[in-house]
């Protein structure tokens, strides 16, 4: 969704694009993941407020500058593919046949982040996005290292800290991580949740003016 | 937060793809970038409408003309 709000407002045309060609990748990934926990046995999650989606808190709010999109791209989206090479790897069926195309899409945003961050001076989002990166995957000994030492993934929380780091090319990782107000479900510390609009289009209520009266 | 708005410097890229092993590269179109890597994600994003089963990018500079419209040959 943030991907695409930057589809017509990217610095050259073909970055227009590719922001635009992203967003429907990772819309697919998004149902392929659903379609996954379903068959695995996870009922849906309450979608009634901001605060009910699993978010990063990255992307509570639509993103002011092009530098958050080159941090989100290069940072975040490198945190969910590694997370999902971990479940692509790991023992779980389901996830092993169905993540193999996702992760072929993955290495093209990998491409385009990793060159735009060579381009742009992306400091301060890029180590806020860092520091959410490595919430989102959890403190050490919590599910994740749980889901590893059961097979399921096949990197634990040190791993995927390592890989992410690896990614970012001596880049300096943020430091003093304070897991106090974890929460376990949506693996952010930060109160809060996706912005109003963003969620009304969500929903589907935007698009509704747009229907005919009675419709 | 400054940055430049588009690349100091760009290369030009053609595209060439194929949708079956039988036929050969075409070429579908052209990207511009600052790298190989830019390029590839653009070419990808760009020219994806079709089930391709190969595409590859090579940097303009790389190609060797023989002739071409409007030449002395």
């Amino acid at each position: 969704m943030r991907y695409a709000e930057w589809c017509i407002a990217a610095p050259t045309l073909e970055a227009d694009i590719a922001a635009a060609a992203m967003g429907l990748d990772d819309i697919g990934h998004s149902r392929v993941l659903y379609g996954s926990l379903r068959e695995l046995g996870t009922p849906d999650a309450a979608e009634d407020d901001g605060a009910s989606y699993a978010n990063v808190p990255f992307l509570d709010q639509p993103w002011r500058d092009w530098s958050e999109f080159v941090a989100a791209n290069a940072v975040l989206d490198g945190a969910f593919t590694l997370m999902m090479e971990a479940l692509a790897n790991g023992n779980v069926d389901v996830l092993r046949t169905r993540l193999k195309k996702m992760l072929q899409e993955e290495r093209y945003h990998t491409l385009h982040g990793r060159s735009w961050m060579q381009e742009v001076n992306s400091g301060a989002a890029l180590q806020r996005a860092w520091r959410e990166s490595l919430e989102w995957i959890g403190p050490e000994n919590s599910d994740v290292d749980e889901l590893h030492r059961a097979g399921r993934l096949a990197h634990g929380v040190r791993d995927l800290r390592r890989l992410l780091e690896e990614r970012l090319e001596g880049k300096t990782p943020p430091s003093g991580l304070e897991w106090g107000g974890w929460e376990p479900i949506r693996r952010r510390t930060q109160p809060g949740g996706i912005d109003q609009a963003t969620l009304d289009m969500l929903q589907g209520l935007a698009e509704r003016r747009y229907m005919p009266a009675g419709g | 937060m400054p940055y430049a708005r588009v690349h100091a410097e760009v290369h030009e890229y053609d595209v060439f793809a194929r949708k079956t092993r039988v036929e050969p590269l075409h070429q579908v179109g052209s990207v511009v970038a600052p790298d190989d890597d830019l390029a590839m994600a653009y070419a990808r994003a760009t020219y994806d409408e079709e089930r391709w089963v190969e595409m590859m990018i090579v940097p303009k500079a790389a190609i060797i003309s023989l002739w071409a419209p409007g030449g002395d040959s």
